[in-house]
């Protein structure tokens, strides 16, 4: 089950470094304390972690392009 | 099936094929029109300053134009931000294009930018609020949006149905056609082991009209690496195979954009690419009648 706060929590993931470093020591702790679901927390227990990573770091020089590209 | 098949031997248009429009590329597109048949605009380049949308009127007076969004984020459990669609309903208005599209993904969640199109848990409930959000853009820019496949290097989490189940029936729920990118199905089936041409054809192609091609790269160190869309790539050798498959069994003309965001080669680089999308597409136009007359017994002319 999808809800906006689901995809909050994985945008926060997603753009927030340290949130993902305390999310992948202990992910049911970390999605639990975002008020999702037993079932969301347990399915984000099987996170892919590499796709997380890799994921992470694509969207993230995407942001900085942007930022160049709106200073330039 | 089949009368099908042989009402679009007989009756279809011709299948186009054309380039995103770059700045980078704008002088070797208006230079090469007769080797170009339609041009993609990214809608949300012009949303700082719409009023210079008004020059692309000469670029619509010369040639078709679709346009692209990048940035609604329509496949999300949140309403989709109607500020941003007025944005696209006022160029659609100046621009005039034949069609808009934008994406299967989110790419925000309240105040957080994710900075790009991010794959939403696959989920019924995520289909459900993805129709929604198409209806209310239909109703707001006037025409119903065509639907793209995005690539991700994460498998979504928190979801219940596979990557083609979900995009069929995010299409289907939406009445949206689909706009197919091949090398995010191509990148997808790739990293995470589904068959490519099994995902083709199991998606509901009766929808496509409109194709993206492009290339990528391989990040990340085996046995982890992963392929990577970043359309500063020529497409590989497997996409356009893809699109010989598509254009055998989709029965409508189709619209293929060749879509590069950097590292510009030469513009006739970038020609011979479009040459060889229109040599697959021919290729896969005569399988399909050759199937079909192949079915019938009779050889559809």
């Amino acid at each position: 089950m999808n809800d906006p706060k689901l995809e909050r929590f994985l945008a926060s993931l997603y753009v927030d470094t340290a949130l993902r470093a305390r999310f992948l020591c202990n992910p049911l702790e970390e999605a639990s304390r975002a008020g999702l679901t037993p079932e969301q927390c347990h399915a984000l227990e099987a996170i892919d972690r590499v796709g997380l990573e890799m994921a992470a770091r694509s969207f993230t020089r995407k942001r900085d392009a942007t930022k160049i590209n709106k200073r330039s | 099936m089949l009368v099908g098949r042989q009402v679009f031997a007989q009756t279809a248009s011709p299948d186009r094929v054309g380039l995103g429009w770059r700045p980078e590329l704008a002088a070797g597109i208006l230079a090469h029109l007769d080797s170009i048949d339609v041009i993609e605009v990214i809608a949300d380049n012009f949303f700082p300053a719409p009023e210079r949308a008004k020059s692309l009127r000469m670029l619509t007076s010369q040639t078709s134009v679709v346009l692209h969004g990048v940035g609604l984020g329509m496949a999300s459990t949140s309403p989709v931000d109607q500020k941003r669609l007025a944005k696209i309903a006022k160029l659609v208005d100046i621009v005039r294009p034949e069609s808009w599209s934008e994406h299967l993904a989110f790419v925000r969640a309240g105040d957080i930018e994710i900075g790009h199109l991010a794959a939403p848990p696959r989920t019924r409930s995520t289909i459900d609020a993805t129709a929604e959000n198409i209806e209310t853009a239909s109703k707001i820019v006037g025409t119903i949006p065509a639907m793209e496949n995005i690539a991700t290097l994460i498998d979504p989490p928190v979801s219940d149905l596979n990557e083609p189940d979900w995009l069929t029936r995010s299409i289907e729920a939406s009445g949206a056609n689909m706009l197919l990118d091949l090398h995010n199905l191509h990148a997808n089936a790739t990293n995470f082991g589904i068959d490519a041409r099994q995902f083709l054809l199991s998606l509901p192609l009766h929808r496509v009209r409109q194709v993206h091609i492009s290339g990528g790269m391989w990040i990340g160190e085996a046995p982890n690496r992963r392929l990577l869309d970043d359309h500063l790539h020529d497409p590989p050798d497997p996409v356009y195979s893809l699109l010989e498959d598509l254009a055998a069994a989709c029965p409508n003309p189709l619209t293929v954009i060749l879509e590069r965001d950097g590292s510009y080669p030469p513009m006739g680089h970038l020609l011979t690419q479009l040459e060889r999308a229109r040599g697959a597409l021919k290729k896969g136009r005569a399988r399909e009648r050759s199937e079909a007359g192949t079915f019938s017994g009779v050889a559809v002319r």
